[in-house]
């Protein structure tokens, strides 16, 4: 608008990178620098540069869980996508009425805390409350009991908590994509699901794509639903890294931990760039 | 096969909730459902007990500073992209769309060693400004969409008219784009107030919030006052969005501008 900046747009300007760069990447910046530290069982750490902290992750116990946290993360971004892709096909062909229904819904869901799903999931598979009793009691499980905690109850914690966010950031495009193509398939005849998989999943390749790498990171870092709906043996790195900090007071040795995890989600978001930069050219 | 499909999904979405809220009225002291007898005691401990209202209280003034912190950085990052376009003004608005992109884990230990430097950990102020700055990226993103949809005439008709830059935001652009602020002002605040590892990890020990007390009550044997806890945040979540959605446009702000 004006042509030459004047002081007051600067100053704003500058105090909020302030906070951002204060607040946001120095923490970043020190947990590195910490992860070179070593770590004092008295107290939080000793000032110092070693490698041992990432020494230590090159062990078969964090072998195992990395895998197991890659292996939950994608299965879940995976199964996330696949759930919400169709029905936020849906939902945007509704009434506005029904679209702002489930924009709210999904809004809820996406802002409710992971510890309140998960609950709400612990008791729908307990013994006592939830699933198990309704299945005994038609009969269908003879000899009911809690499906928690277990693989399968902390995935679906991980699908139902991504499911919402997944939808919201599909909702845009999907809901403004130009409809011409899938309706001349339907006009010539073409069966729906043939105009899903022909039409509308090359339309979406890319963005689907991308945030199914989003959903991984995501997923990467949530530490309730393994604590609460999954087995010691299904902890993922986040529960480590917290036990490590929280718990055993090796911060360098989370700091550490924390850092592989950062370069790992680094590496998927510039993927995630490279992919998004290749639609457009 | 479509409206089968939405119901099923719908079903899902909401039936663990269903069965809190079931568990949440239910007269038995251990979890079952369905309830044999209905009885509000449950949400009359939660409402009497000076534990439960002590980490309610906690939990709602960190969500309103810290989206009070969140917005008004957010609303600063737009205001001088939109005065300035320039480099910096962008590269901030990148950094602002940071915390979103990293796993939370990583967000909640940098925060952690951090305040552990500088000798706030386990303050509540700590946790206040790591909420306030962490969530910035929702307000910011919400907030471009408000000056994306200010058009220049009525902008240049003030500056003709001899506005300073600083009436011109007062009396036009704040206006017009209040809509969008108070937004993102209320999702950060509900997001913050349902928030669990960012605010253990910096202060859980000390400051308990309401989610750190539900999850603590959890891990450690659990009554159905949790339940009706639960179904409190559900209900203060559900109520504040279906307020915003009076103020706001939300399918219009998530899905199509009814223009195109």
């Amino acid at each position: 608008m004006m042509a030459t900046p004047a002081y007051g747009p600067r100053l704003i300007g500058g105090l909020a990178f302030g906070v951002m760069a204060v607040f946001f990447v120095v923490p970043l910046i020190f947990m590195i620098v910490v992860s070179f530290y070593q770590p004092d069982p008295m107290g939080f750490y000793k000032v110092d540069f070693v490698w041992e902290n990432y020494a230590k992750f090159f062990s078969s116990f964090y072998y195992t869980v990395s895998f197991r946290s890659l292996y939950s993360s994608v299965l879940g971004a995976v199964l996330v996508v696949a759930l919400a892709f169709p029905l936020v096909l849906f939902v945007s062909d509704l009434s506005r009425k029904w679209q702002l229904f489930w924009i709210i819904m999904l809004l809820s869901l996406m802002c409710l805390s992971e510890v309140i799903i998960g609950f709400a999931w612990l008791i729908l598979m307990s013994e006592s409350a939830g699933m198990p009793r309704l299945l005994g009691w038609l009969g269908l499980w003879n000899d009911p009991r809690s499906l928690s905690p277990s693989f399968g109850a902390m995935m679906i914690g991980l699908v139902f908590l991504g499911f919402s966010i997944v939808s919201l950031i599909l909702y845009p495009s999907v809901s403004r994509r130009d409809r011409s193509i899938e309706e001349a398939a339907v006009t010539l005849g073409t069966p729906p699901a043939l105009v899903f998989f022909k039409v509308l999943l090359p339309t979406f390749r890319v963005s689907l794509l991308s945030v199914t790498l989003t959903m991984f990171v995501y997923l990467l870092g949530v530490f309730v639903m393994p604590t609460m709906l999954g087995r010691p043996k299904d902890w993922t790195m986040t529960v480590i890294i917290s036990d490590k900090a929280l718990g055993d007071a090796n911060l360098p040795l989370g700091a550490a931990l924390a850092v592989v995890m950062l370069i790992v989600t680094m590496l998927v978001l510039v993927l995630a760039a490279v992919l998004t930069r290749g639609r457009r050219t | 096969m479509r409206n089968l499909y939405l119901w099923m999904i719908a079903l899902l979405l909401t039936a663990p909730f269903l069965v809190v809220l079931g568990v949440s009225v239910g007269a038995s002291k251990n979890i079952s459902f369905p309830p044999e007898a209905f009885s509000a005691m449950w949400y009359q401990q939660l409402l009497t007990e000076t534990e439960w209202l002590a980490a309610i209280g906690r939990s709602l003034l960190i969500a309103v500073i810290a989206g009070l912190i969140s917005t008004v950085v957010a609303l600063a990052i737009n205001y001088v992209l939109w005065r300035t376009k320039s480099g910096f003004a962008k590269m901030t608005f990148a950094l602002g769309l940071g915390p979103f992109m990293l796993p939370p884990i990583i967000l909640a230990l940098g925060a952690s060693l951090f305040w552990a430097e500088v000798g706030w950990y386990g303050r509540m102020e700590a946790t206040i400004i790591s909420h306030g700055v962490f969530f910035v990226t929702l307000p910011l993103v919400i907030i471009a969409r408000g000056f994306a949809a200010l058009t220049d005439d009525v902008i240049e008709a003030a500056q003709m008219m001899g506005a300073t830059p600083a009436a011109v935001f007062r009396t036009v652009v704040f206006p017009l784009i209040a809509p969008y602020v108070f937004t993102g002002f209320a999702l950060v605040a509900i997001i913050s107030v349902n928030e669990y590892l960012i605010a253990n990890m910096i202060s859980g020990f000390v400051v308990e919030t309401l989610p750190i007390k539900i999850f603590n009550n959890v891990r450690y044997g659990y009554s159905p006052v949790v339940a009706a806890a639960s179904m409190l945040f559900v209900g203060l979540t559900v109520t504040i969005l279906l307020i915003l959605s009076r103020v706001t446009d939300l399918v219009a702000l998530f899905g199509t501008s009814k223009d195109t």
